[in-house]
């Protein structure tokens, strides 16, 4: 029930934002209620236990409002995968606070990170993550099955996610048979098809070549700016970061300062806010 | 939620993965379904084995016992060993008022090579003198007319039983020889019965191949005076022909003078003993199929343990990607699970079909027109191999199942 209700929220926001969910000076002065962000991250700290416990991420504060087009960049070992896995809620933080649509993602039961996951998150990964032996439109279904909807029902979404994405005609193929650009348009859809809160997508054009990568990015701005949906992407690639609206870097485990175009035109608050 | 039983898509999902996999899922399903057929096999076997050898003593009756004389291997009271002795129709009488507990004593003589003949049609071969009490310790079967009554004893009745086979060599073409006249060392009697032996007991020869008249009319016929070859008892239920055996030997031995402690002068073969060890032997035999097929039924279940481990190994990825689309653990363990189940139902059906083939192919082979032996698994069995295998395959599928369960979607992921 929850759920239902967070994603009614989340409808009537986009229905009377319509065009301007992008970044815009006016709206982040806007006065704000305590929903208004999509992800609030309140000193996020992660240490992974051992020998030598490991501690990732030290303290992350960051808000990424609804409807943005944001990208988290940083090394390897700079934490931005542990930090991946804590807003898809694949994996716990150890203290401070998570809040995605305003629920807040705490200790949470393993069935409920899976209900949550299924109904306010769609993953893209790197290598697509198809499952092999199902063809593009069960897999773009599969979110479904787990939400119990009926398969005749599920397939006529799934078929209607691919035909957004241009593969209609390559519905029934297995992740086998399709080129990368098009096994990532499916888990595109497959992340689409339950109409998430968020899209979190982990280095999606890591797998593809150049111009695959543009038409992937083109596809998530348009999402981003036809649909209002909030997207985040963990990228290496500093031209997939360049249009995004806005580049949160993390070091270290900690989010540094940016001096991308958008930070500097005018972006400040929220980087500053984004500051440790 | 919906329940995962009804739910298609759950099916498709089970035969998909199945299906995906075709050399293990095959190599798995053989070993449930030559578990479950060695098991049918055995079961539905051993009730048609022991119906089989039972099939060896059909009509004899098994509180019994038979005896002949034979050499004395004492010295006693003045007669050298090896002297050989006969009984005679006093014997049968004195064991008959003697011994209470036997219900039957009846006499059984018997002479070889005798020439039977029907016109120009000659046959030789075994001609026994009975009583109607014979019938008693063991059924011939009829094919038409009637054994050997006691006013046939009584009258001396120049009539005969004629065994089948003979009857088949004197009178070829004829249906039923009975009323016709067989003529016996030339002396001709009338025909009675055609009788058969419908078991596999040994005593002289089978009756399809004998002529058997009233001992009166047989100890007449070939000189015999009293005396008989050997005789036969049943007992009441109580009787116990163990404890009877000392008596009986020292009944006969005082009045033949053979020594009392001559146990080699005499043949007593108890056939309620032989039975007790036929039993036993059938007890064992069950006892052995049960081990054989508990034991095949727990290497099948490893069997399916096992392979559902592999299954799980290998499909890491796999639900890491379903867990992190919002598979639920429960989602995972049915999946699992049921995968199991329906490669065991399935496998375990085609081996017990395959097991009741076999079990009635052998049924037919082995059956004669007398039984046909019980080569088949009643329902009851095929049912309870079926649950046994489908729940204990669960149990096997539930370790790895559970270990899919845990799989962390992030650590599933990872693992590329």
């Amino acid at each position: 029930m929850k759920y239902a209700i967070a994603g009614a929220n989340f409808f009537m926001t986009f229905a009377t934002k319509s065009v301007i969910p992008t970044s815009n000076s006016t709206k982040v002065n806007a006065p704000r209620g305590p929903v208004t962000f999509m992800i609030t991250l309140k000193d996020i700290n992660k240490t992974y236990p051992g020998a030598v416990p490991l501690h990732v991420l030290k303290g992350i504060n960051l808000h990424v409002d609804k409807g943005e087009l944001v990208s988290i960049m940083g090394a390897s070992g700079s934490g931005k995968s542990t930090l991946l896995n804590i807003l898809g809620i694949l994996d716990n933080y150890d203290s401070g606070e998570y809040r995605l649509d305003g629920k807040l993602i705490r200790n949470l039961s393993e069935n409920d990170a899976a209900q949550y996951r299924n109904r306010m998150i769609g993953f893209v990964f790197q290598s697509f993550n198809l499952i092999s032996y199902k063809n593009a439109v069960e897999n773009v279904a599969l979110p479904l099955f787990y939400q119990g909807v009926s398969r005749r029902k599920r397939n006529v979404l799934a078929m209607e996610q691919l035909d957004k994405m241009g593969l209609a005609d390559r519905a029934h193929h297995l992740p086998g048979e399709l080129s990368g650009g098009q096994k990532q348009r499916v888990a595109i859809a497959r992340a689409m098809i339950t109409n998430p809160a968020i899209i979190l997508a982990d280095e999606p054009t890591g797998a593809l070549d150049s111009s695959t990568s543009r038409d992937v990015m083109a596809l998530f701005k348009q999402l981003n700016r036809e649909e209002g949906k909030t997207i985040v992407i963990v990228t290496h690639d500093p031209g997939v970061g360049e249009q995004c609206n806005r580049i949160i870097r993390i070091s270290d485990g900690l989010i540094v300062p940016d001096n991308s175009p958008l930070a500097a035109a005018g972006a400040d608050n929220r980087i500053c806010r984004a500051d440790v | 939620m919906k329940i995962p039983f009804f739910d298609i898509d759950n099916w498709k999902e089970i035969g998909a993965t199945l299906a995906r996999n075709k050399t293990r899922t095959f190599l798995t399903a053989f070993g449930i379904f030559w578990g479950v057929f060695m098991l049918a096999c055995l079961m539905g076997g051993a009730r048609g084995a022991e119906d089989l050898l039972r099939r060896n003593f059909a009509g004899f009756a098994t509180n019994s016992a038979i005896l002949f004389p034979g050499k004395t291997t004492i010295p006693y009271q003045g007669h050298a060993k090896g002297r050989r002795w006969s009984l005679d129709m006093t014997d049968l009488e004195r064991l008959q008022v003697l011994l209470p507990q036997l219900k039957t004593v009846t006499p059984q003589s018997s002479s070889s090579n005798i020439s039977f003949r029907n016109g120009r049609y000659t046959y030789s071969g075994q001609i026994w003198g009975v009583r109607a009490g014979f019938t008693d310790v063991m059924t011939p079967a009829i094919e038409s007319g009637r054994f050997i009554n006691d006013a046939d004893e009584r009258f001396m009745r120049k009539v005969a039983v004629v065994g089948k086979k003979v009857a088949n060599e004197l009178f070829p073409g004829v249906t039923d020889p009975v009323g016709r006249e067989i003529l016996v060392n030339g002396v001709a009697y009338r025909i009675v019965g055609i009788a058969y032996q419908n078991n596999e007991i040994q005593m002289g020869d089978r009756i399809d191949n004998v002529v058997i008249m009233p001992l009166k009319t047989f100890q007449n016929a070939f000189n015999k005076g009293d005396l008989i070859d050997g005789i036969m008892m049943v007992g009441y239920d109580t009787a116990d022909f163990t404890a009877l055996e000392p008596k009986i030997r020292r009944i006969l031995y005082s009045r033949h003078k053979v020594a009392p402690d001559d146990t080699s002068a005499m043949w007593y073969m108890n056939i309620s003993e032989e039975f007790a060890k036929v039993d036993a032997l059938f007890m064992g035999v069950s006892f052995l199929a049960l081990f054989i097929g508990l034991s095949t039924l727990i290497a099948g279940i490893i069997g399916i343990g096992n392979i559902m481990w592999v299954i799980v190994k290998e499909r890491t990825q796999e639900i890491g990607i379903r867990r992190a689309i919002g598979a639920r653990p429960s989602d995972i363990i049915v999946q699992i699970l049921s995968e199991g189940v329906t490669l065991t139902a399935i496998a375990g059906m085609a081996g017990i079909s395959l097991a009741c083939v076999v079990l009635g192919v052998t049924a037919a082979m082995t059956a004669n027109e007398i039984s046909t032996p019980r080569f088949q698994m009643n329902l009851g069995h095929a049912v309870t191999i079926m649950v046994t295998f489908v729940v204990l395959g669960t149990l096997a599928g539930l370790i790895p199942a559970i270990k899919a369960m845990k799989i962390k979607p992030i650590e599933a992921l990872n693992d590329k």
